[in-house]
C-alpha cells in the first residue's frame, strides 16, 4: 500500500501532528482558566496590601502567617477527622448494597438502585437546606422523632452533634453514587469464578470477602481517593447549616470556609491566596502519597 | 423495564449465549431499540446466578430486602418532606406535623411567589433562567471540548500528547477550592466579576470529561475505520464528525449529563464571582434566601426556600430517570478504566 517504511512513518507523523488541533481549544481554556489563575494566586500570595503604603512585596510572610494560624489548622484537623469517619461508613453501606444487588439476593434491586441514586441529582445546597429543616432543634420532625424514642432535649445542631449531622447529610448525598460505581465494578467479576466457588460449597460470605472484594479493590481505591479529595474541601453543608444555627459552625470550621471568609468577609485576598496554595499542596500531597503507596503495593495499575 | 434478576429465564440465557460481546452493546448504535433492550436484559440474567444456588438460610432475601427498603426510606425522607411542605403556609411549615399535609393548601400561592421579587433579594424565576443558561452553555461547551480533546488524545500521538494528557489528569488532583479562589482573585483583577462568561468558560474545562471521552474513544472508535476513511480521502474534521462522532454518542451523552449537572449544582464558583442577585444561579439564590430567612427576620422567605428547592431538583431528577442508561454506562467507564 505504501512505498516503504520511511514513506509510511512520514505519513503517520504528518497525520499525527494534525491531531493537536483537536486538543487546542481545550488547552486554551485550560491555560486561561486553570494555569493563569493558579499563577496569579501564587504571585499575589507573595504580596501584602496595607492601608498605608499600598501593596508591597512580603515574600513568604502570608505563608508563615497561615501555617502558624491555629484557625487554619483546626479546620484541617476537623476535616481529617470527618473524612476518617464519613468515608469508611459510607463505603461500607455502599459496598453492602452493591453486593446485595449484584448477587440479586434482595427483591426489586433495580428500583432500589434508582432510588438510592436520586440524591446525586440534588444540589448540595438544596440537600443541606432540606436536612436543616428536618434537624432544626425547635420545629424539626427529627427532633420530635428523637423525643418519641426517649432522647428528649436532643439538639442536632449542638457543637457535639453538628459534625455527626453533617456526616449523615453527606452520606445521604453520596452513598448512592458510590454504590452504583461498586455495583458496576462487581458486575464485571467473571461469572465462572463465582460458579466454581459455589460448586466447591464455598459459603457466600467467603465468596464476597475472598473473591469479589479483591477483584473490585481498584474501584474501592479510586472511591477512597475521590471521596478524600472531596471531604477535605467540605464547605457547602456546614455553611448552609450555619445559616440555621449560627453558633456551632465557626468562620474557620473547615479550611475552605476559612479561605472563603478570609477572602470575602475579611477581604484579605493575599492571605487567602496563600491559604489556597497551601490547601492545594496539602491535598495534592495526600492524594499523590496514597497513589504512590498503592502503586508500590501493586494495587493501582 | 422488567427486573429479571435471579429468575433465570432460560430463553434469555440462550439469547445471551448466542450473542457474544454483550458488554459493548452501548457502542452499536444501528440496532433496534427492542433488540438492545432484550440484549441488556439477557446480559443481566447471564451475569446473575440464580439465588437458590447460594444456599442461603430462609428469610435472608426478606431481611436484605427490608434493609434496602429502610435505606430507601432514609433516601426519600427529605424528598417527601420537601414535596409535602411545598403545599404549606409559613406558619404550618413549623407548627404542623412535618410528614403530613395541612390546611390551607398553599402550593399555588407559594409557587406564584417564585415569580416575584419578595423583599428585594431576587426573583427565583430569573435564577432558574440563569442556571439553565449557565448549565446549557457550560455543559454543551464542556462536552464539545471533551469530545474533541478526548478524540485527539486517543487517536493521535503528536509531540507532547502524553505529557499534555497527564497534565490534564493531574488537574483532577487539584481541589476545586484551590482553583476557584484563584479564579475569583483573577476576575477581581480583570473586572470579570458578575460576568456571564466568567461563569460559563471555566465550566467548559472538564478534565473528567476528557478522561471519560478518551477512554470511550479507545473502546468504541476502531483505528482501522479512521484509516479507511483517510484512504478514501476524507479530511480529519470530516472523519471526526462523520465517522467518529456517531460512534461516540453514548459517551458524549454521559459527559453531557455529568457536565450539565456539575454546572447546575455548582455553588462555590458563583458564590464567589457574583455579587448582584440578578446574576445568581439557583444554588446561590436559595442559599441567600435561607440565610436571610433565619438571620434577617424575613421569615416569609421560608415557604419560598422550600418550594424553590423542590422546583430546583425536579428537572434534574427527571433528567436522571429519563437518561438512566447513560449514567449507568458512564459510571461503568469510570470504574473499568482503573
Amino acid at each position: 500500500m505504501f512505498t516503504g517504511r520511511r514513506g509510511r512513518s512520514a505519513w503517520i507523523q504528518r497525520r499525527d501532528r494534525r491531531g493537536i488541533w483537536f486538543v487546542v481549544p481545550f488547552l486554551v481554556g485550560f491555560v486561561l482558566f486553570m494555569i493563569v489563575p493558579l499563577g496569579y494566586a501564587i504571585y499575589t500570595s507573595l504580596y501584602t496590601s496595607k492601608i498605608i503604603g499600598g501593596t508591597v512585596f512580603s515574600g513568604a510572610s502570608n505563608y508563615t502567617q497561615t501555617l502558624q494560624s491555629s484557625q487554619f489548622w483546626s479546620g484541617v484537623v476537623r476535616v481529617i477527622i470527618y473524612a476518617c469517619i464519613q468515608i469508611p461508613v459510607m463505603l461500607v453501606i455502599a459496598f453492602f448494597f452493591a453486593t446485595v444487588f449484584d448477587l440479586g439476593v434482595a427483591k426489586f434491586g433495580r428500583t432500589f438502585r434508582t432510588i438510592f441514586f436520586i440524591p446525586f441529582a440534588v444540589p448540595a445546597v438544596v440537600g443541606a437546606v432540606m436536612w436543616s429543616f428536618l434537624l432544626e432543634p425547635q420545629f424539626g420532625p427529627m427532633v420530635h422523632l428523637a423525643n418519641a424514642f426517649g432522647f428528649s432535649g436532643t439538639n442536632f445542631f449542638s457543637p457535639s452533634l453538628i459534625l455527626p449531622s453533617i456526616i449523615v447529610i453527606v452520606i445521604w448525598e453520596w452513598t448512592g453514587y458510590n454504590m452504583v460505581i461498586l455495583y458496576t465494578a462487581l458486575k464485571s467479576v467473571p461469572r465462572d469464578v463465582v460458579e466454581a466457588a459455589i460448586l466447591d460449597d464455598t459459603p457466600l460470605w467467603r465468596i464476597i470477602v475472598r473473591i469479589k472484594l479483591p477483584l473490585v479493590r481498584p474501584a474501592i481505591v479510586m472511591l477512597v481517593f475521590l471521596n478524600t479529595i472531596g471531604a477535605l474541601q467540605l464547605f457547602t453543608e456546614p455553611l448552609i447549616l450555619s445559616y440555621f444555627e449560627t453558633g456551632s459552625v465557626s468562620a474557620n470550621y473547615t479550611p475552605t470556609l476559612y479561605l472563603y471568609n478570609t477572602a470575602i468577609a475579611a477581604d484579605q485576598t493575599n492571605l487567602a491566596a496563600a491559604g489556597a496554595v497551601i490547601l492545594g499542596l496539602v491535598i495534592v500531597a495526600i492524594s499523590t502519597a496514597s497513589l504512590l503507596f498503592r502503586r508500590r503495593r501493586g494495587e493501582f495499575s | 423495564m422488567t427486573d429479571v434478576k435471579g429468575r433465570g429465564d432460560p430463553a434469555a440465557s440462550q439469547r445471551a449465549a448466542a450473542l457474544p460481546g454483550l458488554r459493548s452493546d452501548e457502542g452499536a448504535t444501528r440496532e433496534g431499540r427492542a433488540a438492545k433492550a432484550a440484549r441488556r436484559r439477557a446480559a443481566e440474567t447471564e451475569s446473575t446466578i440464580p439465588v437458590e444456588l447460594y444456599g442461603l438460610r430462609r428469610g435472608t432475601v426478606t431481611l436484605l430486602t427490608t434493609l434496602a427498603f429502610l435505606f430507601a426510606i432514609f433516601t426519600l425522607v427529605p424528598i417527601a418532606w420537601i414535596v409535602i411542605n411545598s403545599t404549606k403556609t409559613q406558619a404550618n411549615i413549623f407548627e404542623t406535623f412535618g410528614f403530613w399535609f395541612a390546611r390551607p393548601f398553599s402550593f399555588f400561592h407559594n409557587f406564584s411567589l417564585l415569580f416575584q421579587n419578595v423583599d428585594g433579594y431576587g426573583t427565583y424565576i430569573q435564577w432558574f433562567g440563569n442556571t439553565a443558561l449557565y448549565a446549557v452553555l457550560g455543559g454543551a461547551g464542556a462536552t464539545a471540548l471533551s469530545a474533541f480533546a478526548g478524540y485527539g488524545f486517543a487517536r493521535f500521538s503528536f509531540r507532547g500528547s502524553k505529557v499534555l494528557f497527564y497534565l490534564t489528569i493531574a488537574a483532577l488532583l487539584v481541589p476545586i477550592t484551590a482553583l476557584t479562589l484563584p479564579l475569583y482573585l483573577t476576575y477581581a483583577k480583570a473586572h470579570l466579576i458578575n460576568s456571564l462568561w466568567g461563569m460559563v468558560l471555566p465550566s467548559m474545562i472538564s478534565p473528567v470529561g476528557i478522561y471519560l471521552m478518551r477512554v470511550y474513544v479507545d473502546i468504541s472508535v476502531p483505528r482501522e475505520l479512521i484509516d479507511a476513511a483517510r484512504l478514501d480521502g476524507a479530511g480529519e474534521t470530516r472523519i471526526f464528525f462523520r465517522v467518529a462522532l456517531p460512534l461516540m454518542v453514548p459517551g458524549f451523552m454521559t459527559v453531557l449529563l455529568i457536565s450539565v449537572v456539575a454546572v447546575w449544582n455548582n455553588y462555590f464558583l458563583p458564590l464567589l464571582i457574583f455579587n448582584i442577585n440578578t446574576r445568581y444561579p439557583l444554588t446561590v439564590g436559595l442559599g441567600l434566601w435561607s440565610e436571610r430567612a433565619q438571620n434577617s427576620g424575613n421569615a416569609q422567605l421560608f415557604p419560598m426556600v422550600v418550594i424553590g428547592g423542590l422546583v430546583t431538583i425536579i428537572p434534574l431528577i427527571a433528567l436522571f430517570l429519563i437518561l438512566q442508561r447513560y449514567w449507568r454506562g458512564g459510571l461503568l467507564l469510570g470504574s473499568i478504566a482503573n
